[in-house]
């Protein structure tokens, strides 16, 4: 201290509260303002309906608005209910109509065509057509727009030859083509985004057009994104939404997000529960519990590329080394089911195999596989030598941590030692795109045509094909199942392809998780749909819910 | 590096609090400084209890294995609370928490005391050199006032992030954003011994800048070091569990962070408030018993109250 | 004159911090593993996309002329697009940092107002119990684990009795005085929980000032004069022992702020240091640094602001 103390008492003092003063009088002007936004929007012009503000709480924000770009759960939560999808799907994971009536391929399976409904409009007014179906297709084949575009392979034209009949011209046939499209692919308004230079670019960030259930009118980043109920909805029940509005809130920790669903800040959780939670709460009377299958799998997928994983023995070896049961009931909570170690799991019933059957959990055996192939324990510790492998996951996935601690405490009592290496999501990203692992822990969201879907886990050049499969025969029945039209002709090359993956393990499936999402006792009418995606707010999910009586 | 800096665990290194908590015997007149330094000291009932707690915690970390079993693996009882069986409950794969918080001990010493001999070595490297060489003073005193008006958690997140979670990675990201306060500290104990006669002397009978800094010095500043690295070291521990809270921290070692890290994303901490408890009051206890028994060694060592700090 | 000389030395000693807080994120961001154009690019595009995509985000050329390039936007306020929203970095930060001023901005407030008589007490009452008690809390206030006091406040003042909110910043659908009503409960236990963090550093200062005040010349002259003990603690030592507590804030401004981060995602609350992390997570690095330049000007801001009304009111003012 070399300053002299004595006169300047306090003033830092009065400074410092100054400086505090003036910034709070910063933040301040912001919040009127946000609360100005709110006034005479149209779900309070609604007339009739009176059905309130369902309050969703979800652990992020949303990343970008553009439905064809954005790819975080939140995104698609909310953009979900203004870009309607051509098809959903029923409880069996079967696509059925929803903007399409119909749909069809040509006697040659080389064009394609969709019907959508007449009746359903944008909120600006503007009639919702086949154009901006074909336009959509259009901009995600051009511009490469996100995972769609790696379904689209064979489409070569989409056009509109009426207000609501698409018709596309494939290059070879594709049996999913149009059930990827119908499912995966959002419609957006051609008069809206093709003003922008490039689809791509399109921020979508403010003036909101809609022509699902709900449309977006504020964001307050960081807190809270409010949805005002359509007036004119035809798929729902009414002619439109239950609701008044739907309001996404951002809870970042799933701790606080709880409490506040049992404080009575929110009415519902997006966010599937963890299985501790789901425990917790479902001795909550005052709570009601939906649950729905994953679409996909969890899986362990083991490097090819490298030795000694390049010898089935050692696969299987893996593969019998942990207690998947164990898994299921521990780590999930019970929330999760077999798949019986296929990539045709039960959710899909019309493809599933009955004879499939999950590895035992049997160290001895992953032993004495190990012996066969020519590993020893020359210095006795018990750990074969040379049998040392780096696993990788995603650490922002709770679940795959978790049990990533068990598969390494089991495989080595079966003398096979696992490193673990927690990634965080985007080098975890990398890593798996430069096929830079020993083993692969993760898990599909989304699996949901086995047709199209095999050829990108299977195949050679495939673009999630991690593990290096690449398998003559496994080639011949994908081209077999993928030119199939229907399901009948698709299914026998199918169950032979996922027979195959599980003798030689290409990919070992450990189960299918199944979700539970937690609301209040105050609504009813939720229509839960599998997946995480779709859950209890799919657009007709947050379409029929109402207070209840 | 002119301003005056807060006590307690942000700076008891510096400042000698005015009124130790127990004025020991000002000027005894027999003895050696050091001598005198710990005779008050133990008179000091904090000081020693503190001292004992992080000796405990220390014990701890050094016979983990003999305490408790590592845990791995999955137990039957999910969350099952504090009982004879589990001291401190489970876990939610019924995995005991006692036997966490203990092996937790040694992995959240490991990074504390890692970072802090890291931060201890750069920050007495350039707060010496500051105040030895007088053309660096600036300079160096520049860089560590630039550095410490940084946000540092920020930007310890950032770089866990990127450097990618293991132990060595937390190590070095704590020690890399705490040496600044090390090196301010170093230097406004060392500059007062540097122009003392004594050192003058050294250099006109041709002792080198070398043998200086080692048999004067240093020597000047090691109380200073012994405080800075109890002090760095606790917030080290914070820093790690603060990381590891946000998933940054090593997923193959338990540390305490490592612990909260788990109930947090099993969404365990509203409902099971002993895995939060107990890994959070291990933080509490070391990091006070640290900064308790860096202010009572401060009081023991400065008998007069700051005669050096304000004119 | 002097006070411009100081204003303007003070004004380049924050710009320089500024400078130095840029450059520090600009090369760790990019020299660190993790690399940007992986970032941007998704694996789904041919080449040219890739190649087109990352000439727009101006990463295809030397790292230095992108610094260059960086610092030069930046002078005009633009601090990039971000790789993930397609929105300016700007109005995606300005839209948060209000929110983390107020939550710094008011807990400083707080700490102020409630470490003044504590301070006051415990230097009064030197080795009493009430200083040991306040020595004792001070100290435990700033070892306490943030996001398990943060949870424990909302299970009690949250859940348990329902007086605050658990998270967010204010209510949807409130106008005019309701919406102040609004943000000050939900800034209550998230304020709160920064207060217990910092609030033993001011108290543990001021008590060894105030105490080392009371000792000095004046207050004994004070006390011959007759005056009260209450006034020689309030009117004169408490006026000395002050200033060196409020440079403090300055410095501790850092801390605080790089806190807000923990704080802001248990408690839900909109602020800037949430974005930071939310950031790191999708390796938005436009985002990130923009965020962390924000925050290191707020520090700089803050501290240029004190430096300056303190310049004012003493002309006597040296710069050290």
């Amino acid at each position: 201290m070399r300053n002299s103390r004595n006169t300047r008492a306090g003033l830092r003092g009065a400074a410092i509260v100054a400086a505090a003063a003036v910034m709070m009088a910063a933040c301040t002007p912001s919040d009127p303002d946000a609360a100005d936004d709110e006034g005479g929007t149209s779900g309070e012009d609604a007339g009739d309906a009176s059905g309130g503000d369902l309050r969703i709480g979800t652990t992020a924000d949303v990343v970008n608005f553009n439905p064809l770009v954005g790819n975080s759960r939140t995104d698609t939560w909310v953009t979900n209910l203004m870009y309607p999808s051509m098809m959903t799907l029923n409880s069996d994971g079967e696509k059925v109509p929803a903007l399409a009536t119909e749909w069809g391929y040509g006697e040659d399976g080389l064009t394609a065509w969709i019907e959508i409904r007449d009746d359903l409009e944008w909120t600006d007014g503007t009639a919702l057509t086949a154009e901006d179906v074909a336009f959509t297709v259009t901009a995600v084949k051009d511009e490469s727009l996100g995972t769609v575009s790696g379904m689209i392979g064979a489409m070569e034209d989409a056009e509109a030859v009426s207000d609501t009949r698409v018709e596309f011209t494939l290059s070879r046939p594709d049996g999913a083509f149009l059930n990827s499209i119908g499912f995966w692919m959002p419609i957006v308004p051609s008069h809206v985004f093709g003003e922008a230079p490039t689809v791509a670019d399109f921020a979508n960030d403010s003036d909101w057009v809609s022509a699902g259930p709900f449309v977006l009118t504020e964001v307050d980043r960081g807190q809270r994104y409010v949805l005002d109920a359509v007036d004119n909805y035809p798929l729902a029940e009414g002619g439109q939404a239950n609701l008044d509005r739907v309001i996404y809130r951002v809870y970042p920790d799933v701790n606080t997000q709880v409490l506040a669903l049992r404080s009575g800040e929110l009415d519902l959780i997006a966010n599937a529960l963890p299985p501790s939670v789901v425990k917790e709460l479902s001795g909550d009377d005052s709570l009601e519990l939906y649950s729905v299958p994953s679409l996909g799998w969890a899986h362990m997928q083991y490097n090819m590329r490298r030795e000694p994983l390049d010898q089935v023995e050692v696969r299987r070896a893996l593969a019998h080394a942990v207690d998947y049961e164990a898994i299921r009931q521990v780590v999930l909570g019970g929330n999760a089911v077999s798949a019986n170690s296929s990539v045709l799991t039960p959710t899909f019933a019309q493809w599933a195999d009955d004879t499939a059957e999950e590895y035992a959990f049997d160290p001895d055996l992953s032993r004495s596989l190990l012996e066969d192939a020519g590993f020893e324990d020359a210095n006795g510790d018990g750990m074969y030598d040379d049998v040392s492998f780096e696993m990788i996951y995603d650490t922002g996935d709770p679940i795959i941590s978790t049990w990533a601690e068990l598969v390494r405490d089991q495989s080595a009592e079966a003398g096979i030692e696992i490193e673990l290496s927690g990634l965080e999501r985007n080098t975890y990203l990398s890593r798996t795109q430069d096929r830079d692992f020993d083993i692969y822990a993760g898990s599909w969201a989304i699996i949901d045509e086995p047709q199209s879907n095999f050829v990108l886990l299977f195949d050679e050049e495939g673009f999630i094909n991690y593990a290096g499969v690449d398998d003559p025969d496994i080639d011949a029945l994908m081209e077999e199942a993928s030119s199939a039209l229907t399901v009948e002709d698709a299914r026998g090359p199918l169950q032979e392809i996922a027979r195959i993956v599980t003798d030689e393990v290409y990919d070992n499936v450990m189960y299918v998780e199944q979700f539970t999402f937690a609301a209040t006792d105050q609504w009813t009418g939720f229509d839960p749909k599998p997946s995480e995606l779709l859950s209890v707010v799919n657009p007709q999910s947050l379409a029929s819910v109402r207070p209840a009586e | 590096m002119s301003r005056s800096r807060p006590e307690g665990m942000s700076d008891a290194t510096s400042a000698a609090p005015a009124d130790p908590m127990v004025l020991p015997d000002g000027g005894a007149p027999y003895g050696s400084p050091r001598a005198r330094t710990w005779r008050a000291f133990r008179r000091n009932p904090l000081g020693t209890v503190s001292v004992a707690m992080l000796a405990l915690l220390v014990l701890v970390a050094v016979f983990a294995p003999l305490i408790a079993d590592y845990p791995s693996g999955y137990g039957t009882e999910v969350l099952s609370g504090p009982s004879a069986q589990h001291w401190f409950g489970t876990d939610n794969l019924g995995r005991d928490i006692f036997a966490q918080v203990v092996w937790g001990t040694r992995t959240s010493m490991v990074v504390g005391l890692g970072a802090a001999g890291l931060a201890i070595v750069l920050g007495v490297a350039v707060g010496v050199s500051g105040a030895y060489f007088k053309r660096l003073d600036t300079p160096l005193g520049m860089l560590v006032d630039l550095m410490l008006s940084l946000p540092v958690l920020p930007l310890m997140i950032l770089v866990a992030a990127l450097a990618g979670p293991s132990v060595s990675t937390l190590v070095v990201v704590i020690a890399a954003f705490s040496w600044p306060e090390v090196a301010r500290v170093v230097r406004s104990q060392a500059m007062p011994v540097v122009t003392l006669s004594y050192v003058d002397a050294a250099h006109v009978i041709g002792g080198s800048n070398r043998w200086v800094l080692f048999r004067h010095v240093l020597p000047a500043v090691s109380p200073v070091i012994t405080v800075s690295v109890v002090l760095t070291a606790s917030r080290a521990v914070l820093s790690e569990a603060g990381l590891s809270f946000l998933g940054l921290g090593d997923p193959s070692s338990w540390s305490w962070g490592a612990i909260l890290h788990n109930a947090q994303r099993s969404g365990a901490l509203s409902s099971s408030w002993w895995t939060a408890f107990f890994p959070s009051l291990a933080i509490l206890l070391l990091v006070v018993a640290a900064t308790l028994c860096a202010l009572a060694y401060n009081d023991a060592r400065n008998p007069r109250t700051r005669q050096d700090d304000h004119r | 004159m002097a006070i411009l000389r100081f204003g303007s030395l003070r004004l380049l000693r924050g710009l320089l911090t500024l400078w130095f807080a840029v450059t520090v994120t600009f090369f760790l961001v990019r020299l660190l593993p993790g690399d940007p154009a992986l970032a941007v690019a998704s694996p789904t595009m041919t080449a040219d996309q890739r190649a087109k995509m990352l000439a727009d985000f101006g990463l295809d050329e030397p790292l230095l002329l992108q610094y260059v390039n960086y610092l030069a936007q930046l002078v005009q306020g633009n601090l990039g697009i971000s790789f993930r929203q397609s929105q300016p970095v700007l109005d995606i930060l300005l839209e948060r940092l209000p929110w983390t001023l107020m939550l710094t901005g008011s807990a400083l407030v707080l700490t102020l107002i409630i470490g003044l008589p504590l301070g006051v007490a415990a230097a009064t009452h030197k080795g009493g119990t009430i200083d040991r008690i306040v020595q004792i809390g001070g100290v435990v206030g700033q070892s306490l684990f943030v996001p398990t006091v943060g949870i424990a406040l909302l299970y009690a003042f949250g859940l348990g009795l329902g007086w605050f909110p658990i998270g967010g910043a204010i209510d949807s659908d409130v106008y005019g005085f309701e919406a102040y009503i609004s943000m000050a409960r939900h800034l209550v236990l998230p304020a709160l929980s920064l207060v217990l963090l910092q609030i033993g550093a001011y108290v543990l200062t001021l008590r060894t000032n105030l105490i080392d005040a009371l000792g000095e010349e004046y207050c004994n002259v004070a006390r011959a004069k007759g005056s009260s003990e209450r006034t020689v603690v309030w009117k004169h030592a408490l006026r000395n022992a002050l200033l060196p507590t409020t440079t403090l804030v300055g410095l501790q401004l850092g801390f605080l702020v790089g806190g807000a981060v923990l704080t802001e995602t248990i408690f839900a609350y909109p602020g800037i240091g949430r974005a930071i992390y939310e950031s790191v997570g999708q390796l938005d690095f436009p985002v990130m640094q923009g965020a962390f330049v924000l925050l290191a000007a707020t520090v700089v801001v803050a501290n240029f602001l004190t430096d300056m009304a303190y310049g004012f009111l003493d002309p006597r003012v040296r710069v050290s």
